[in-house]
């Protein structure tokens, strides 16, 4: 096992991970930027050193700092959090050359997963249902004829795309064009490649995706799916699992082909794929995230399981004992993004100093989070505060037990947006279950 | 102060089980991993500066380009043929040291001599195309690389093709003495009997391009481009204010004060070298002879 491992990241998944390691006995060191100072990671990792000024892609993204900090502090291995450099091969790759183990997959993984069309053909070969759309297209004219045979509305998609970037929805031939052409210059300038795609864009789907954790010794077991459809603009709000009114046949379908991927491709640590369901109960491979996902917990609660953990153990090689008919999905477990944004304001980012803060407690209620009471929240970075997760027996109690305990979280100083998940909690289309990805769209959130 | 708040849990570290590998035993972060950038000083990946042709993806600075590199980089693929690789320095003087210098060079560059001589496409043009290398003997002129020069030019004289050069030396190689200068006297003959001929030569001079080169072929082209920041002159700037007493003004010798004073064409950086210089060879493209 490690005696050391470097937190590569900030915020709620940095305290984590340092906590994750406190129980292991693992010593810690926690990177920080100039904005991030007396940030809680900072406080409560054994060491702490400064890899550079507040822009991330001075401190957190700055990959020579980063690996100087673990050679300075000796420590064995990095963990990368999710975020920032979590799915940079690059960085995977300089970490085996400098002789750290990296905390996830290992860096073929995370290129050939990270080009989408090539994780498209994979899965295609491998048998599993993916997203209508075509290959790479060359140029406009190409992909407008291959646009007619799909039809629209449609979407056109970066191969390197991530975070939303290099993504446009068309829903008329008119706009193809000029979406085309927007795509690809803001993929060339994103990620420094051009390459674009085409996908049909599903409508009334769900967004599901299952967690797959592979050890070194060609293992693979799946924790069970995680329903995110709650979204706005392509980013989750509201995670539970599991999923609600999954067909059996299409639940068990797609913990399959979630097994069977991550073999084929020799897959080792957590990563998780993620499917559109359509209302026939057909699900569509969209894409692999080769890394820890920020509502891991919800897995975490309803399987009885530490990911975090077992990412540790399994990067340091110790096999992984458990089979899959030891995993028990039990219980419904709920998680809800606290974002430091306002709502009302269009969700315009909120930063400041926490003046006040009261964090809900009792059975089976966990706040992730990296706030204190005093706490700066800084502009630089993304906007979670914090997750808030509950663990019920049912779905039903878990949104009861969910409603009662965002109601008592407390956080002055800078705008949240609890009062967004308490509408959605209290809304009966959602406690029916029946909601699909463009819920807060249709209700004129966006 | 939010360090030195919590206590330290007592947990010893979790038992590996069995099966675990050892832990990794020590981090080693290799040297040549990074490059410190000679402009922003700022430590960039060596791996970045390779895909960017050795500019710095920081501050844009052009950094020195190993010479077979910079043929991968702007000859179209698999196209470059070596023309005279065997040709190679002897110590006619006996100069002291001069022996093992070229040894270091050699394993420095891993080339045997200051400039590499053949033919390639450009953009599909062929083209007759000498690249020299400021890590053999900082791109030092001696017998050989006049004389591979030299040959260059009548190969493309002979073969009616351009001629596309880049240039790096410090000048003049002193371990060969007045057989050195004389290649001032070669090189500068055979780009005149080319040029008589009706040839096209374009050269691009890259950081440095001083003494006798500069002397010499580099500053004879029909069309003469340098790279940005280059240090371009005779005698640099150190030993002239050592001659002459007295402080240059800040800039003298580079390429962007030659520009202004009508020395160069153009200063061209290296992400559109190869556009400018297919635009360059197309247009001064000549029709091919018949037979």
């Amino acid at each position: 096992m490690f005696q050391k491992v470097l937190i590569a990241n900030r915020g709620e998944i940095a305290v984590r991970v340092i906590r994750a390691c406190k129980d292991m006995g693992i010593a810690t060191v926690a990177v920080y930027s100039d904005a991030d100072q007396e940030a809680l990671h900072v406080g409560l990792a054994d060491e702490s050193i400064c890899i550079g000024k507040a822009p991330a892609a001075d401190s957190y993204l700055n990959m020579q700092a980063i690996l100087s900090a673990a050679a300075v502090t000796n420590a064995e291995a990095i963990h990368p959090g999710y975020g920032f450099l979590a799915e940079n091969a690059k960085f995977a790759a300089l970490c085996e050359q400098c002789n750290i183990r990296f905390i996830g997959p290992e860096s073929r993984h995370m290129i050939a997963m990270g080009d989408k069309d090539h994780a498209r053909r994979t899965m295609r070969n491998l048998g599993l249902p993916v997203v209508p759309g075509t290959e790479i297209v060359s140029d406009a004219g190409e992909a407008r004829a291959a646009a007619r045979d799909i039809g629209y509305p449609l979407m056109i998609k970066a191969r390197a795309g991530g975070g939303g970037r290099g993504i446009r929805l068309v829903t008329d031939e008119s706009d193809f064009e000029r979406a085309f052409l927007d795509a690809s210059r803001e993929a060339s300038s994103g990620f420094g490649d051009s390459g674009l795609y085409l996908e049909k864009y599903m409508q009334n789907v769900r967004h599901i995706e299952v967690q797959i954790l592979a050890d070194t010794f060609g293992k693979v077991i799946c924790l069970g799916e995680r329903d995110c459809s709650m979204q706005r603009r392509k980013q989750k709000v509201l995670e539970e699992s599991p999923a609600v009114d999954l067909p059996e046949q299409t639940r068990a379908r797609m913990h399959a082909d979630a097994v069977r991927a991550a073999e084929h491709i020799g897959y080792v640590n957590a990563g998780t794929l993620e499917f559109l369901v359509d209302e026939a109960g057909d699900h569509y491979f969209m894409e692999m995230n080769t890394r820890l996902q920020v509502e891991h917990p919800v897995t975490e609660t309803v399987a009885n399981i530490d990911l975090v953990k077992w990412q540790i153990r399994i990067a340091a090689g110790v096999p992984f004992p458990y089979n899959q008919e030891d995993v028990n999905i039990q219980g419904h477990s709920i998680e809800c993004r606290v974002n430091a944004e306002n709502p009302a304001e269009g969700f315009r980012p909120s930063s400041g100093t926490v003046d006040f803060l009261h964090i809900p407690g009792g059975p089976r209620v966990r706040f992730d989070t990296a706030l204190y009471t005093g706490c700066t929240v800084p502009p630089y970075y993304d906007s979670l505060l914090g997750k808030m997760i509950v663990h019920a027996s049912t779905r039903e109690k878990a949104i009861r037990k969910m409603q009662a305990a965002l109601a008592e979280l407390v956080i002055t100083g800078v705008d949240t947006n609890i009062d967004l998940h308490l509408d959605i909690l209290a809304d009966p289309v959602f406690q029916s279950g029946a909601y699909t990805t463009d819920y807060l769209e249709s209700r004129g959130i966006k | 102060m939010i360090k030195g708040l919590f206590k330290k849990p007592r947990n010893e570290l979790e038992l590996s089980t069995t099966g675990a590998k050892p832990a990794p035993s020590g981090v080693y972060i290799p040297p040549e991993l990074f490059t410190v950038c000679p402009g922003c000083k700022k430590s960039v990946f060596t791996s970045d500066v390779q895909e960017n042709a050795y500019t710095c993806p920081n501050c844009g600075l052009h950094m020195r380009f190993p010479a077979r590199q910079r043929i991968v980089w702007i000859a179209d693929p698999g196209s470059f043929v070596e023309l005279w690789p065997d040709l190679k320095s002897s110590d006619p003087l006996n100069f002291p040291e001069y022996k093992e210098k070229l040894k270091a060079a050699e394993r420095a560059s891993e080339e045997s001599e200051s400039v590499l001589t053949g033919t390639a496409r450009i953009g599909g043009i062929e083209t007759a195309l000498f690249v020299m290398d400021a890590a053999f003997m900082m791109g030092s002129m001696g017998t050989v690389t006049g004389e591979k020069i030299a040959r260059l030019f009548e190969h493309a004289a002979e073969e009616d093709l351009p001629v596309v050069g880049f240039t790096a030396s410090g000048g003049a190689r002193m371990q060969e003495g007045m057989l050195s200068l004389m290649q001032m006297a070669k090189t500068s003959g055979a780009v005149k009997r080319f040029s008589d001929a009706g040839g096209f030569y374009l050269a691009v001079l890259t950081d440095p391009t001083t003494g006798g080169v500069t002397a010499s072929f580099a500053m004879e082209a029909d069309v003469t481009a340098a790279e940005p920041g280059a240090l371009i002159c005779f005698a640099g700037p150190r030993v002239i204010e050592q001659t002459i007493r007295q402080k240059l003004p800040p800039g003298l010798g580079r390429a962007e004060s030659l520009l202004k004073n009508g020395f160069l064409d153009k200063i061209v950086p290296r992400d559109q070298q190869k556009k400018f210089i297919v635009r360059m060879l197309r247009a001064h493209k000549k029709p091919r002879r018949e037979g």
